[in-house]
């Protein structure tokens, strides 16, 4: 057993590559068995006629040559594209920023921008024509850039000589734009049920009279005459929705409604004449006859019953 | 002599360039212990590597200059190699051409995983292997000989030599001795033939040559002892 190990790494001891304890084993061994002593000598022997034939180096004609060659065909030869090398080589990038703190930071950066103003695209020019005109709170506008809208609160920081006011401003825009424009009906629509100032609303409603084919317009306007506080936003209203009492039912409703509930007599006036050519309707005949009964004002009671007498007897 | 080995002058870079090699000497000369002439082997050794990294570094940046310095640090190994394992100097410049072609393409892809000598080695030896495979295809070809004792030898290795020493009798014997030897060697298997040429013509250790053929040292060991027992078979005669 002994002398086969020793047979497989005469070689590696003649070629020196035996680490230093196989080394001495082998020698001890050697030293011992003829047989192995006798195959040492004989691989010895062999390496030593190995080693008479030597490689030649090249001539110097020949490396010279090769040189030449190989400069001319550099000449033409490509590396490796620069985009193969980064476009698809994701591992040598992550190196290079790894060992490059400044380009980490840089793309950091780069990417942290570019998400800021991703979100500022998405929800901040871009949303913003969408959005009505509403009072905003804003901690950091300046006062002269937005009008003061009305101040919240004004809370003194005890101890020293500041003090945190909240207050609302408002800014106003413009836009201008075609009837059909949705941003300008959305605004229209807005006017006509919300704004403090009347004769806007006015204007809205005069304006929505024209679109109010659109069920949206008509239900904006049905809002206007049952809740707005001025009688002339609420006959706008009436008169722009005239031409659908006939077919719209809900339309009808409301016109029936003003015409029993509003406090202004000029509304209810213009709401029964409204509902003339719809005066044979179940509804409409009911609150007629109501009104005929026993309503306040007399020219309203006897219109009524005018109305009534010129209908055909239902038994 | 190892092959692979040769102090060749800096001459490339800008002067960038030279600064950051000085800076890399003073690192390294910090961490080289004093040890007399091997700390002056060391110096030697770790200059080269510094040299040749930053080489790799300009070349895989798109410098031609830098490469072709590194070429010239390997070039001559690679051509002996390839000469003698392909046996024509036709045949070794065209492994030489292509390996330093097929590095110079790649070089962006070297990682600095191995050493550039191992890389461009594996570079070599894949060539090489290549043409001994396609060689011993179109063996039959080829116009040997039968010497006086039976033994097969390249007709072509008998041509004379014009380089002839003072000995024309010893030159002799050492043409015949070495046409022999590469009969004996062209019976071994293209990886047998590798490991021991690299272990026996080029001083390499069986873990580099492990190394470069992708294989383990303990497969380059049990490689070179069949090498070994195949020639001594081929060449029993001799001794």
């Amino acid at each position: 057993m002994k002398c086969e190990w020793v047979k497989q790494n005469i070689v590696l001891h003649v070629y020196g590559e035996l680490p230093d304890d196989a080394r001495y084993e082998l020698e001890q061994h050697v030293a011992r068995c003829a047989d192995c002593a006798a195959e040492l000598k004989a691989e010895q022997d062999f390496h030593a006629l190995l080693s008479q034939d030597r490689v030649a180096d090249p001539t110097p004609n020949l490396l010279a040559s090769s040189r030449m060659h190989l400069q001319e065909a550099l000449e033409t030869a490509q590396q490796g594209g620069i985009w193969t090398r980064l476009a698809f080589d994701p591992a040598h990038w992550l190196r290079q920023v790894r060992f490059s703190p400044a380009l980490a930071s840089a793309i950091l950066i780069l990417g942290f921008a570019g998400g800021v103003g991703t979100t500022y695209e998405i929800f901040g020019r871009g949303a913003k024509p969408d959005r009505l005109p509403v009072a905003a709170n804003s901690g950091t506008t300046a006062a002269s850039a937005a009008a003061i809208a009305g101040i919240d609160s004004i809370t003194p920081i005890p101890g020293t000589d500041q003090v945190t006011i909240k207050y609302n401003t408002l800014s106003t825009e413009e836009r201008q734009g075609s009837l059909n424009d949705q941003q300008i009906q959305q605004l229209l629509l807005y006017a006509a049920r919300n704004n403090y100032n009347s004769g806007v609303r006015v204007d809205s409603v005069d304006l929505l009279a024209k679109r109010s084919s659109d069920l949206q317009v008509r239900d904006a306007l049905i809002y206007a005459l049952q809740n707005d506080t001025n009688p002339g936003v609420r006959l706008k209203s009436l008169d722009a929705l005239g031409n659908y009492v006939k077919s719209d039912t809900n339309v009808r409703d409301a016109v029936l409604r003003a015409l029993v509930n509003d406090d202004n007599s000029g509304v209810r006036i213009e709401a029964l004449r409204l509902i003339e050519p719809v005066k044979a309707d179940g509804s409409v005949r009911g609150v007629l006859m109501a009104l005929a009964a026993k309503d306040q004002s007399t020219y309203i009671k006897s219109q009524a019953r005018t109305m009534l007498a010129q209908l055909p007897e239902i038994d | 002599m190892p092959a692979g080995v040769w102090a060749v002058p800096f001459a490339v870079g800008g002067r960038a360039h030279s600064r950051e090699r000085e800076r890399a000497v003073k690192v390294a000369e910090n961490q080289l212990p004093a040890r007399g002439r091997m700390a002056g082997l060391d110096r030697q050794a770790q200059d080269r590597r510094i040299d040749d990294t930053m080489l790799i570094r300009e070349a895989q940046r798109g410098s031609r200059a830098a490469f072709e310095e590194l070429v010239r640090h390997y070039d001559q190994a690679v051509l002996r190699l390839a000469l003698h394992l392909t046996g024509t100097e036709q045949d070794a410049q065209d492994v030489y051409q292509d390996a330093f072609l097929k590095a110079y393409k790649n070089i962006g892809s070297f990682r600095f995983e191995c050493s550039f000598y191992t890389w461009i080695y594996r570079i070599v030896t894949n060539l090489c292997l290549d043409h001994l495979r396609k060689k011993t295809v179109r063996k039959e070809d080829a116009p040997v000989a039968k010497d006086a004792d039976g033994g097969e030898y390249d007709l072509l290795d008998q041509v004379a030599d014009a380089r002839a020493g003072a000995n024309p009798e010893r030159d002799l014997m050492r043409r015949q001795l070495g046409a022999r030897i590469a009969g004996a060697l062209e019976k071994l298997t293209p990886r047998e033939r590798m490991v021991f040429e690299l272990k026996h013509y080029h001083g390499m250790k069986l873990r580099t040559v492990g190394e470069i053929l992708h294989t383990t040292e303990e497969t380059a060991k049990n490689t070179l002892f069949r090498a070994t027992q195949k020639l001594r078979g081929a060449l029993a005669d001799m001794r």
